[in-house]
């Protein structure tokens, strides 16, 4: 049974989210409006996940959702689907976003939603999400992405590749090294997450 | 994932992810989805008025350029046809008494227009042709 992920759920019922885009491009408002309520939670949560950060993931899901109305008119049907095309802007929106962070580096980026001081700390309490969410910010922002989209959006390597315009190998290669950062990166504060050596 | 789940490992790893994909997703504010289907709607195609529609249909039907003249023409005896000013029993009076001062043999057919629809053309031209000499 083929699993059920971000890229490949679509609505039980009602129109598939390409005619809906075609009716949005015959001048159907109410068009858009359900294709916001069906895809852009899903792309929302992406963007939060990859940025950590709420505000930068409402442009990203904005900016998402605007090139999907651009292109709306010109869609070819019968090709990518809607979802597909636009987690793919997504994740290259967010990537560029990651890139121009390192850009400027580490100490001007914003802290998490959370303001709580040593959030690697509060896994000790019981919030290890948190903690995870510290981890993952100091991968490399391509491992980052493979990662996210690998265990925590569920995507396949194929959906990750075609997301991230790798190949499948690539993709294996920079979650591996991904998992293998954090490993490292969380190891290093085993005394403080409350673990015994 | 209790604590003594080691976060080195994989296993532990894996536990920190699951709990992450468990957790409830942020969703998206009300205030937010608002903006979202706001910008939609300004970015909407323009749906296109009836004669750039119109134009488009006869600017190049079936892909061949060269039938848009037929199709203006086409449109031009419809237009002809249910805009005409006047019945056309007026016209055909006009011809016929021109024709009178001719060909009277011509216009002897007039009186009945049964003869003119079952007379073949050679028999009309005849007709007028002893009129005119």
């Amino acid at each position: 049974m083929p699993r059920d992920t971000a890229l490949t759920q679509t609505a039980a019922d009602g129109p598939s989210d390409e005619a809906l885009l075609a009716r949005y491009a015959g001048g159907e408002a109410l068009a858009a409006r359900l294709l916001i309520e069906r895809l852009a939670p899903r792309i929302f949560r992406l963007a939060r996940r990859l940025l950590q950060d709420s505000a930068e993931a409402e442009d990203v899901t904005q900016e998402a959702l605007l090139r999907l109305w651009q292109i709306a008119p010109r869609w070819v049907p019968g090709g990518a689907q809607p979802a597909t095309w636009l987690h793919r802007v997504a994740v290259n929106l967010a990537t560029d976003r990651l890139r121009r962070r390192r850009g400027v580096g580490l100490d001007t980026i914003d802290e998490p939603d959370d303001p709580t001081p040593g959030a690697l700390d509060s896994m000790i309490e019981g919030d290890r999400r948190r903690a995870l969410d510290e981890a993952l910010a100091l991968l490399p922002e391509r491992q980052r992405v493979a990662v996210v989209l690998r265990h925590l959006e569920g995507l396949t390597n194929p959906e990750i590749g075609a997301s991230m315009g790798l190949g499948v190998e690539a993709v294996e290669s920079l979650t591996a090294r991904g998992k293998r950062r954090l490993t490292e990166l969380l190891s290093g504060r085993r005394e403080d997450l409350g673990y015994e050596r | 994932m209790n604590r003594d789940s080691d976060p080195m490992d994989n296993a532990g790893l894996d536990a920190l992810f699951a709990e992450a994909r468990a957790a409830d997703p942020a969703p998206v504010s009300p205030e937010f989805q608002a903006r979202l289907i706001e910008a939609a709607r300004v970015a909407l195609p323009r749906r296109p008025g009836w004669w750039q529609r119109l134009s488009a249909a006869f600017s190049d039907p079936w892909g061949l350029p060269g039938l848009a003249g037929v199709g203006v023409a086409g449109l031009a005896g419809l237009w002809i046809g249910v805009a005409a000013p006047g019945p056309t029993a007026d016209l055909v009076s006009t011809f016929w008494q021109g024709a009178a001062g001719v060909a009277p043999a011509a216009a002897r057919l007039s009186a009945n227009e049964s003869d003119i629809f079952s007379s073949s053309g050679n028999e009309l031209l005849s007709l007028l042709g002893d009129g005119i000499e």
